[in-house]
């Protein structure tokens, strides 16, 4: 119920990679195959354990569509996570990316942590962006990057998870004003923070982060 | 004191006129409840003016709050025998909020400011501040067990008088029941008065309610203290599930209304910077339109009395999805029916039973039945109507965006943004009628349910479903109001076929 802090997250990219269901997956264990478009934008909401730390993610699932675009973009503001998607099977998706990143860029905090996503992993056969491609794309704009499958579940938990915790790691390095709620981080109830600097616990996390290759 | 003691008689008489008033409408199934508070009402007013607590009470109480410490005795003399514990906000939080809310009642009826009555009610009635209740509370409760103990003789001196005014207190929250809380659903955010008093996350956010803070911070901030109290102070399972707050959030109401809110600054922004690019007769006109679209959103129809009672139970969706289809969005009003239509049901069939019963046990030993007879405890009843009231506020809520979002999105329109204005007003007031009704029959639930318990138990309950459901009521106004800048921009946009920025 309680928890130490409370993260909000978008999940953005274009339309059918799997967002909602990405979403769905995390907050339900289930798989729904065929899936409504999202209007404007839809909510979830997780505790996870970082750390020890009862983490809570709010996540704000936001529509794909081209046109629905200008709309979403009000949402990005204050959110400290975003999990940015494309469709491996549809290169199309990936060729956008470099305009979501922007438009993350541009609406929201710069201290945003954002996890590339390659999704649909499951379709091997039906590959149109090689892993590499995206491994590329996420070092050159310092991105955290992972290849899932909605419908497997394959890396989904650790998406969202990896993702909380680099935030939370920069929370303890001191890069995030966890008072500043445009950063899109909330102190729980009843949470001081101050004692909650730990330089040997942010080292192990940030170890964690790299080992992301798992069943995909 | 004395003129304390005028205002206070002044506040209990104006509820419980009103109370007469709303026992003229009658409410099919609930004769038998009207009848007794009826009754009780016209007997109460009299005993309660007939005598004024003129002299200081002789005991040894120091404080200025004299007056609620020795109704507490009053009422714990009359009401409660001497094993039955008082619990720290429970007992006070009964008392005061039962008062409260049917003194908001008179307010809404009788139009005068609400801050007036219960800043009347507060000063005449000395209701604490609730920093100091619990203190208040130990005390008054020692001093209710050692008077009893000290002293068994029948009532005397000012505590008769005492019992009379929490008789009349306790009748009035009674009748609350059987009026309804139509008038008082409808007063928006000036109940953020009352249920501070009642809320313990709200009444620490007392005050946050300024011009500088948005609707869902003040949410957010009473959710967050109130998951702070609930950890602090409250253990139980049960006491976590009838917490609106939390319940609303756990329904996303919270981030609907936030995401809402984005939508709505964005648009007004966007609105100030054209009518900042335009002048001259071209502004003019365009003011014109904009003042056109804000006399839709002044929700005049609220002030009118309601011409039909409460409808079928089919009406609901059927009017809700007829109002939503005049939007012409491309979405329907379908988690928000069978959210409600589950409510319906589970209040249908947690009626049937003791109802049917009631009748032909009436000769039997009425309360043994009873007791058998019913499945649901009063506790079950009041969280369950909380629960729903949550989560139909918040899938309102979430109508309201998702139409915010769609009304940004659309291109070309088939209705004119004055006509979706109209549509959405009328919404609110569907909305906001069917919480006032939900709510009734929650309480005739809990009345029904709760034949056998005393005031001070059954009171609390059925003043927090009232009072939740016109805290429910006030968010779906706002969030309609948050809806003006986006149809005021749709306004423009359709008008000056400004391509989307």
């Amino acid at each position: 119920m309680t928890y130490a802090y409370l993260f909000k997250y978008i999940i953005i990219g274009d339309t059918g990679v799997g967002k909602s269901c990405l979403l769905l997956q995390f907050t339900d264990k289930r798989f729904q195959p065929v899936h409504d478009l999202t209007i404007g934008v839809e909510f979830g909401a997780r505790m996870v354990n970082i750390d020890g730390k009862q983490i809570k993610l709010q996540i704000w699932d936001t529509a794909g569509q081209e046109s629905f675009r200008s709309i979403t973009r009000s949402y990005y503001r204050g959110a400290a996570g975003a999990l940015l998607v494309y469709d491996i099977t549809r290169r199309e998706t990936f060729n956008h990316l470099t305009s979501w990143l922007e438009d993350a860029r541009q609406h929201s905090s710069s201290n945003m942590v954002i996890m590339l996503i390659g999704n649909k992993s499951d379709l091997e056969s039906r590959r149109d962006v090689k892993r590499e491609e995206g491994e590329a794309f996420a070092r050159e704009h310092g991105l955290i990057f992972m290849e899932t499958s909605a419908k497997t579940a394959c890396n989904v938990e650790e998406a969202f998870i990896n993702t909380a915790k680099e935030i939370y790691r920069k929370i303890q390095q001191g890069l995030f004003d966890v008072h500043n709620e445009a950063n899109g981080i909330k102190i729980g109830p009843q949470q001081c923070i101050s004692t909650s600097v730990g330089p040997s616990a942010s080292q192990r996390s940030s170890r964690d982060m790299g080992s992301d290759s798992g069943c995909c | 004191m004395s003129d304390k003691g005028d205002i206070e008689t002044e506040v209990i008489t104006e509820a419980t006129s009103i109370l007469e008033d709303e026992n003229c409408e009658p409410t099919k199934n609930f004769e038998s409840v009207d009848q007794s508070a009826k009754s009780e009402s016209k007997s109460e007013p009299v005993a309660s003016t007939r005598k004024r607590p003129e002299s200081k009470p002789s005991s040894d109480l120091e404080t200025s709050d004299v007056l609620p410490v020795q109704t507490s005795q009053a009422a714990g003399k009359e009401t409660v025998s001497k094993d039955v514990p008082h619990t720290g906000w429970g007992y006070w939080g009964s008392w005061g909020k039962s008062l409260l809310s049917s003194a908001s009642a008179t307010v809404a009826t009788v139009g005068q400011g609400i801050s007036n009555v219960i800043e009347k009610a507060e000063t005449s009635l000395g209701i604490p501040s609730p920093s100091e209740i619990s203190s208040e509370v130990q005390y008054a409760t020692g001093e209710t067990s050692a008077k009893e103990n000290e002293n068994s003789s029948p009532m005397s001196g000012p505590f008769g008088v005492f019992s009379t005014i929490s008789t009349a207190v306790q009748s009035t929250g009674k009748s609350v029941i059987s009026g309804g809380l139509d008038a008082l659903e409808f007063i928006g955010k000036k109940t953020m008065d009352v249920i501070a008093e009642g809320d313990p996350g709200f009444k620490r956010t007392k005050g946050l309610m300024n011009r500088t803070s948005t609707l869902s911070q003040v949410l957010r901030e009473a959710k967050e203290k109130e998951e702070q109290w609930t950890t602090n102070e409250v253990t139980m399972e049960t006491d976590k599930k009838t917490h609106y707050g939390l319940l609303f959030d756990e329904f996303q109401g919270l981030s609907h209304l936030e995401a809402l809110e984005m939508l709505s600054r964005e648009s007004e922004i966007k609105v100030k910077s054209i009518l900042n690019s335009l002048s001259g007769e071209e502004l003019e006109t365009l003011k014109c339109e904009l003042e056109q679209l804000k006399e839709a959103f002044s929700l005049a129809e609220f002030c009118e009395e309601e011409e039909e009672e409460k409808k079928g139970d089919e009406d609901f969706t059927k009017e809700i999805t007829e109002v939503f289809s005049q939007l012409h969005v491309s979405s329907k009003p379908e988690k928000l029916t069978r959210a409600r239509n589950t409510a319906c049901e589970w209040i249908r069939t947690s009626l049937a039973k003791p109802l049917e019963e009631k009748e032909e046990g009436k000769k039997q030993l009425e309360a043994e039945k009873i007791e058998q007879i019913n499945n649901n405890s009063i506790e079950d009843i009041h969280a369950f109507a909380i629960r729903s009231l949550a989560e139909l506020t918040a899938c309102s809520i979430e109508l309201f965006h998702k139409t915010a979002a769609l009304v940004l999105h659309g291109r070309k329109q088939e209705v004119t943004a004055i006509e979706r204005s109209r549509a959405l007003s009328q919404m609110t007031v569907v909305l906001c009628k069917e919480l006032s009704s939900l709510s009734k029959e929650f309480t005739t639930c809990l009345t029904t349910a709760g034949v056998k318990e005393k005031a001070d138990v059954l009171n609390p309950l059925i003043t927090a479903v009232f009072l939740e459901a016109s805290n429910s009521a006030s968010y779906i106004q706002d969030a309609f109001q948050l809806l003006l800048p986006v149809l005021e921009i749709s306004l423009i946009e359709n008008k000056t076929e400004l391509p989307e920025a």
